[in-house]
């Protein structure tokens, strides 16, 4: 195999070659680290591709849409956030390949891996803000957190459902785009996957927002902080709404 | 004037930001912005409505390139006044009604942000702006259902309905993509142009355009309307605050049938996609009514009520009386809504006092006398299958003579023809003193509806089909063969004289059949547990979990 592809295999995940960039999220040593390595990772992925010599290979493509499938599905049972984030970040950026594939250029795959990688970053730093308070990110432990902690709910639900490629953000339009550019059987995996997205999704939030919480409350996420956040989720939005690609 | 309508999504989406933005400092009074809001989306969707009234011309005004429009058309425009009307009636509940909730404020954002995506859905120009606000309305349904956060009922049944609209936003998504690769376009008015100058283009596996997209969109329908098997979620929503279920039964739910009036256009086309569309309706309506009157819990049998409605408005779809489904889908907004919104109301008054005055219209109906001698059960039998025949045909001939030529509307006769039958029936089990009264009463009552029915559908058709031939051309692409057409109609009527004959007979005698009544306890106790469907699916969504956790342990979580 072209040792080449193995290296971006790496960066756009390909099972096994997957594990890595999950291992590696585990082992980072802070929620910040971790965001930076959401947003970083894919976007070494998208150079390498554009460095690679020779033409991809077909099944490349399905090799991705069967990666992305995979961790989809692994999301479900996953309960604790950071883990959950990995594997969203890796299911995501396998679909990359769809697009690689198809000869998009450089620049719309780059906004399509920032589109999914910047709502992802958010969520691990909320993550580490959970886990400051709680002692663990992990759904189904302890709920109660819109409640408890109405200003990080808030915005953990919007970069959720943000990273899960609901509209306006830029993930929508980047798996509408992928659709668009699919043959039938793989468009048909691929609405399989945003909604198995859907089904995680719920189930995380169930475990982690809803539910009576117990006194006395911790402290909510600062003011500034919670700014900060909330103009990049919108600035997302309002990426999406400029920025669809050759959809429009 | 008719530029206006771009206002129409805009105003709910200024009153949630400015309700946002001064919910601190107004606390409790922010509802007005909400309530404002929705009286000026409400009175611009009526002042557009009466100038369509007036035969403005339609169109297609956008905001962005490609993306981002919005129609002036009938449908759109009826759509939006229905929507505002009921969303500003749920808003004005709403101010008392919550007043004691936690999230006052995000309620009425969440309000808002819901009229504005369901305006924008009925009035989407264009695909993209269509599964945009499609999408958002499933997002924003769960977070109204789930609105108590503490209670982890509402959110599992808010789950409930979130995962099977996604189900349902998936096919009416790769309709879209399908479309797009054909027609290379997003526009909705510039696809139906193409699609009417070609029709038999095909897309993969050498499959025709017109029927892979029906079927996707007919699948999204069904999802949003809770169609048989499609369905469990609507009944358990009663978890969620009672202005939300009053908005949800009367219109987000209603959408499937809007959806497939959307794409009338692609419907004129199709060969055997409205055939199965009647079949899912039929199966639905019979089934929701089924479990409908097995529930001794009222809400949930209001839900599955809803279910039923939903049925009947798909299967007037799939007969090809589309306008129908949407008069049908606006006044089964309309009393449901009201059931819901004052349904805590007239429980509370009947707990003080039923409020029924006793005059001689109750002593008649509720305290009434068994007659000495009930009339004969043939003669009674007979009347009952024909008065309403008669009702239904002179009623039909005087609005509408052409209206027997189309199947469609046959079969809808049938309907009418068994309902009217039932009414009947009923009041020869009254056993009332009076019987003859009774029945003149019900065959007057009868005669009204059906002659309102006929009109006003025969208006809509007119309203939202203006182009002559079109609906003609819906009905004739639900229609099978003439000869299996009249088959099928003979067998049927004979089917149904016969089943009332034998009603008929059977009432007669004292006891029961003891192998019938065992069947029925069995049938009574399957129905009770919704024919397992739930469990089934419980079942399943459980063993792929286990799956899910298992590959995760295999691969050690990496």
């Amino acid at each position: 195999m072209d040792p080449q592809l193995l290296l971006i295999g790496f960066f756009l995940p390909l099972f096994p070659l997957s594990i890595a960039v999950n291992v590696l999220l585990e082992r980072m040593p802070t929620p910040w680290s971790r965001a930076l390595v959401l947003l970083i990772w894919p976007q070494i992925g998208v150079f390498l591709v554009a460095e690679h010599i020779g033409e991809l290979p077909d099944w490349i493509k399905y090799w991705g849409l069967a990666t992305a499938g995979l961790y989809a599905f692994r999301m479900l049972a996953m309960r604790e956030v950071n883990h959950w984030v990995g594997f969203l970040a890796t299911s995501s950026w396998a679909l990359l390949w769809t697009p690689v594939y198809k000869g998009l250029s450089l620049a719309e795959i780059e906004v399509l891996a920032l589109g999914f990688g910047l709502p992802l970053a958010i969520m691990a730093v909320l993550a580490g803000e959970i886990a400051k308070r709680y002692g663990a990110a992990y759904t189904g432990l302890y709920g109660g957190l819109a409640v408890a902690m109405p200003r990080l709910t808030g915005l953990l639900i919007v970069s959720l459902f943000a990273a899960i490629a609901t509209p306006v953000f830029p993930a929508f339009f980047a798996v509408l785009h992928t659709l668009v550019i699919s043959q039938p059987l793989p468009a048909v995996w691929l609405v399989s996957i945003w909604g198995t997205w859907s089904w995680g999704a719920a189930r995380l939030l169930q475990g982690l927002i809803v539910g009576p919480a117990e006194l006395p409350y911790p402290e909510d996420l600062g003011i500034a902080m919670t700014w900060f956040l909330s103009l990049l989720l919108a600035g997302l939005a309002v990426l999406g709404l400029m920025y669809t690609g050759r959809l429009a | 004037m008719d530029r206006l309508v771009l206002l129409l999504p805009l105003l709910p989406l200024v009153s949630a930001l400015l309700t946002q933005l001064l919910g601190a400092r107004l606390q409790r009074r922010v509802s007005r912005i909400s309530v404002v809001g929705g009286a000026l989306t409400f009175l611009l969707a009526s002042l557009l409505l009466v100038s369509l009234i007036g035969d403005a011309p339609t169109a297609r005004y956008a905001v962005g390139e490609n993306w981002g429009s919005i129609l002036f058309d009938p449908l759109s425009v009826l759509m939006s006044a229905l929507i505002a009307g009921i969303s500003l009636l749920v808003r004005i509940y709403s101010v008392r009604y919550m007043v004691e909730e936690n999230g006052y404020g995000r309620f009425f954002v969440l309000l808002d942000l819901m009229s504005a995506s369901l305006i924008i859905m009925v009035a989407a120009g264009d695909l993209i702006t269509l599964l945009i606000a499609w999408h958002l309305v499933g997002v924003l349904l769960y977070f109204l259902l789930g609105h108590e956060t503490r209670s982890h009922s509402a959110y599992r049944y808010g789950f409930w309905t979130f995962i099977t609209y996604r189900f349902g936003d998936l096919p009416l998504v790769l309709a879209a993509a399908v479309l797009f690769q054909t027609f290379h376009s997003w526009s909705l008015p510039d696809i139906f142009a193409a699609l009417a100058a070609n029709p038999d283009v095909e897309t993969f596996f050498g499959l025709r355009v017109v029927e892979v997209v029906g079927g996707l969109i007919a699948l999204a329908a069904f999802a949003r309307s809770a169609q048989f098997l499609l369905h469990t979620w609507l009944p358990y929503t009663m978890e969620g605050p009672t202005p939300v279920s009053a908005l949800m039964h009367a219109g987000i739910v209603n959408a499937g049938g809007f959806l497939i009036n959307r794409f009338a256009p692609l419907y004129i086309h199709t060969d055997a996609v409205l055939h199965l569309v009647l079949l899912v309706g039929l199966v639905t309506a019979v089934i929701g009514s089924v479990l409908m009157l097995g529930q001794n819990d009222v809400k949930k049998a209001l839900g599955y009520s809803t279910m039923g409605q939903m049925g009947f408005m798909i299967m007037e779809c799939g007969v090809g009386a589309f306008s129908l489904a949407i008069f049908h889908l606006i006044a089964h907004g309309l009393f449901k809504g009201t059931l819901f919104l004052n349904a805590g109301s007239v429980i509370g008054q009947a707990r003080q006092d039923d409020g029924i005055p006793k005059d001689e219209l109750y002593r008649f109906i509720v305290e009434r006398r068994p007659t000495r001698r009930r009339q004969p059960w043939l003669t009674m039998a007979v009347l009952t299958l024909a008065i309403p025949v008669m009702v239904l045909v002179f009623s039909h001939l005087a609005v509408a003579p052409d209206l027997f030529e189309k199947q469609g509307a046959i079969i809808l006769l049938f309907f009418g023809w068994v309902t009217g039958a039932q009414l009947l029936f009923a009041t020869y089990h009254m056993e009332s003193q009076n019987p003859w009264r009774l029945v003149l009463l019900m065959v007057f009552s009868f005669t009204v509806v059906v002659i309102g029915y006929t009109l006003i559908s025969h208006a809509f058709d007119r309203f939202l089909f203006p182009e002559p031939g079109f609906a003609d051309r819906l009905y004739a692409a639900a229609g099978i063969d003439f000869d299996w057409f009249v088959v099928l109609a003979v067998l049927t009527s004979l089917v149904i004289v016969a089943g009332w004959l034998r009603a008929y007979w059977s009432s007669r005698r004292l006891h029961g059949n003891e192998v019938a009544g065992h069947w029925w306890r069995n049938f009574y106790a399957l129905s009770s547990r919704e024919f397992h469907i739930p469990d089934i699916y419980a079942g399943a969504a459980n063993l792929l979990l286990a799956l899910s956790a298992r590959i995760n342990v295999w691969l050690r979580w990496g």
